[in-house]
């Protein structure tokens, strides 16, 4: 309890101090438990979720870094290795490729390589691992593109033209 | 029921003949193996006396073999190769404790093996700052409290102590601990575990370590006793699977159930599956997991996708579906969450046919009870004989001993007389479940083996009783009997016939009651020898029981045309060649 308040309190100081070190992750500590974090991860590039901030919520146990932290996306995504409805991930180092060496920073990393990288092959999210397996990647973008759109961006932006197109055949198919 | 009255009959009428075939048997197998039997008897170990016939192909290894045998594998590799012991260590735990295997891997790519395993070339030194960064807890240690694997990537001691239990208590995968560094794969030995650990944890770790050289070795596996702590080397390719334990426990080396024969160990495994089914237990299991299809330990799946990973040692990957290996699945097998390989085998019904079958053992509830309770009622009685055997062994035999004033080497005719009721116990035992599982259809293999169990069942009651009742009278007499010798007499005789018997018996199960031709030299039965005797039998049975004498009637003899003769007392069909009947060991005039 006291080693892993202690490790938490140390990633805590070196988020404070390198806040600009990595723009693309931005770590947040609970006010009054630094058990609980939350984490608001950008897009990567070139990836249907480009331009997207996406917030995780992270749950340390009492045995962290020795035990690995509990992560799920706050935010919906539609990714072959994310569950659709509860944001639980499928990722090794989550579970038993675990390494105590691992810090919250890099597991946020780690996340937004899942997202560049998806493995279609053990998914949790079904439809879109048959996308990607069935050699759709247009269908799979554009789908994971739109719920970026929704989910992931500020709502006001306007759309282009093409993805207007899409985002509202989809919209006309969620309300049909 | 006329079936009934003929197994009566039979056994009526070979009740009578049974002791006169006993005698009569018995001077000859008291020629002929006596010696024999005696030079085994003077190693007074039980367990041996049961397994006398067969040629030992095992050894049991206690604590102290094993690490012996462990700490001599672990130094022939260590000075092989030149490395140190704890690398030995690991690279025999990689490799299933096969020292052969060790050693051509190693010669044949030892770049590569160095890599799968983690053995680095070279040490590397933790670099040379005075104070260094944990790379667990951040902290800055002096470079004295810290420690590495051969790597060099440094860690203090509270992390690693605290890394290492994490991995212990986790199970055995800790036998295979690497650097916590995840980009490093430098393993984690013993000897590092016994610098940085404390006690409980490095007495566990040890605890794994001989574990795995049994459970992970092809060669070795526990007794499967309760509190059994010694384990079994076994030498594949002879024999039966049988062994018997020194806690004298028998077991089978194959499925680790206790020891089966005649029925092997499918029929086993279905039959215990079947015993336990109607326990709660076993219901969650069946209906909650599924054995893992490589290691067989059940899993249970509670959430996440198809793509099952097995908890180390095993690490198996397989599909949840179809239980077959995820290497095979890719877009042609149509799938990762809905198998198309599970779906296609559903459609053809191979999994319907398991769950149909298993609804229709449970309507057959009846004809499963029958065979349960004869099994589970010879399982209590040869617990029973177990328990008489020790007291006898322990004190009564000694008192025995001094009333009818017999040396007592001269008794030992009586402990082998308990071994044999015990022995047999089980055999019968086990018949039941080869009975339950034998076809319906096959009437007249059910007909003819209902009638060999039915003759194992009186003969080894007979055997009972007298080792039983018998006995009594003689353990209450206060003075030497006149007719002690005469006992004696009977009771090796009907020992040996018996023994006879359940070995035929054995044998003729074991070949299915159909594969043994009358010509071979055992000539236990054949197709055609089961249908004539049996044949003969069902005509002959009405005629024995209007006549009340036991002589075999003339049917029965039709089978002599060919090359065997028909016992006149068990109608066991032999060949030609031989001069007693195998099964009970009755002259053939």
């Amino acid at each position: 309890m006291q080693a892993s308040r202690a490790r938490l309190f140390k990633e805590y100081k070196e988020v404070q101090r390198e806040k600009s070190a990595d723009p693309d992750i931005q770590l947040i500590c609970d006010d009054s438990n630094i058990f609980k974090w939350t984490a608001l991860i950008k897009g990567p590039s070139e990836t249907p979720f480009e331009g997207g901030v996406f917030q995780l919520a992270f749950s340390i146990p009492e045995q962290y870094p020795l035990l690995p932290p509990q992560v799920r996306f706050l935010t919906k995504i539609f990714h072959p290795n994310v569950h659709f409805k509860t944001g639980e991930i499928c990722l090794d180092i989550l579970k038993n490729a675990w390494s105590p060496a691992w810090t919250l920073q890099s597991v946020c990393r780690a996340i937004i390589a899942l997202m560049a990288h998806p493995e279609p092959d053990s998914p949790l999210n079904c439809d879109s691992g048959n996308l990607l397996r069935s050699g759709d990647i247009r269908g799979y973008q554009s789908m994971a593109r739109m719920y970026t759109r929704l989910a992931a961006m500020p709502k006001k932006v306007l759309l282009p033209p093409c993805e207007l197109v899409v985002g509202a055949c989809f919209l006309t198919w969620l309300l049909g | 029921m006329d079936s009934e009255d003929d197994m009566l009959d039979a056994n009526d009428s070979a009740d009578e003949d049974f002791y006169s075939g006993g005698e009569a048997g018995l001077a000859s197998s008291d020629d002929g193996d006596g010696d024999y039997d005696f030079a085994d008897h003077d190693s007074d170990d039980s367990a041996e006396l049961l397994s006398h016939r067969q040629q030992q192909n095992y050894s049991i290894l206690s604590e102290d073999d094993i690490q012996h045998h462990q700490e001599d594998d672990i130094n022939r590799v260590s000075t092989v190769l030149s490395i140190l012991k704890s690398e030995a260590c690991v690279l025999l735990r990689n490799y299933n404790w096969s020292v052969s295997k060790v050693h051509d891997e190693w010669f044949a790519d030892e770049e590569h093996v160095r890599k799968v395993v983690g053995l680095l070339e070279k040490r590397m030194e933790i670099p040379n700052d005075r104070e260094l960064t944990c790379g667990i807890c951040f902290e800055s240690c002096p470079r004295t409290s810290m420690s590495a694997a051969a790597c060099g990537h440094p860690f203090c001691g509270a992390c690693w102590r605290g890394y290492i239990s994490t991995s212990i208590n986790d199970g055995p995968g800790c036998l295979m601990l690497r650097c916590p560094d995840p980009t490093c794969a430098a393993v984690v030995g013993q000897d590092m575990v016994n610098s940085l650990a404390d006690d409980e944890d490095r007495e566990k770790y040890g605890r794994y370590l001989r574990r795995s050289y049994i459970e992970d070795n092809r060669k070795t596996k526990w007794c499967p006793a309760p509190g059994c702590e010694y384990a079994v080397e076994f030498v594949m390719g002879s024999g039966s699977y049988d062994v018997n334990c020194n806690c004298s426990y028998g077991f089978c080396w194959n499925c680790t159930e206790e020891a089966h024969r005649p029925v092997d160990c499918a029929t086993v495994s279905k039959w215990i599956l079947k015993n336990s089914a109607e326990s709660e237990n076993m219901n969650w299991i069946l209906a909650n997991s599924k054995p893992c299809p490589k290691c067989k330990r059940p899993i249970e799946k509670n959430q996440g996708c198809m793509h099952i990973t097995c908890t180390p040692p095993c690490k198996f990957e397989f599909c949840w579906l179809c239980l077959g290996p995820w290497s095979e699945h890719g877009e042609r097998t149509g799938g990762f969450y809905a198998c198309n390989r599970y779906e296609s085998a559903r459609q053809e019904g191979a999994y319907d046919e398991c769950e149909r079958r298993r609804e229709m053992a449970k309507n057959s509830l009846e004809r499963y009870t029958h065979y349960y309770e004869r099994w589970a009622a010879n399982q209590s009685s040869r617990q029973k004989a177990l328990g008489d055997l020790l007291s006898l062994q322990n004190d009564k035999l000694e008192k025995l001993s001094d009333t009818q004033s017999q040396p007592e080497s001269q008794l030992k005719f009586i402990i082998e007389a308990w071994l044999q009721i015990v022995e047999c116990r089980r055999v019968l035992k086990w018949t039941y479940a080869y009975g339950f599982y034998l076809p319906e259809h096959e009437h007249a293999k059910r007909q003819f083996f209902e009638y060999l169990q039915g003759e194992a069942e009186s003969g080894l009651e007979r055997l009972h009783q007298c080792a039983e009742k018998e006995l009594q009278i003689y353990l209450e007499a206060e003075s030497p009997s006149k007719d002690f010798n005469d006992f004696r007499t009977k009771l090796a005789g009907l020992t040996s016939v018996t023994r006879n018997y359940f070995e035929n018996l054995v044998r003729a199960l074991e070949t299915g009651l159909n594969d043994v031709g009358p010509s071979t030299s055992h000539g236990t039965s054949s197709k055609g020898t089961i249908s004539k005797t049996l044949g003969g039998k069902s005509k002959s049975g009405k005629s024995r029981a209007s006549s009340t004498s036991s002589k075999t009637s003339g049917s029965n003899r039709a089978v002599d045309e060919s090359n065997i003769w028909a016992c006149e007392q068990c109608t066991f069909a032999n060949p030609k060649s031989a001069k007693n009947c195998q099964a009970c060991n009755h002259q053939h005039r």
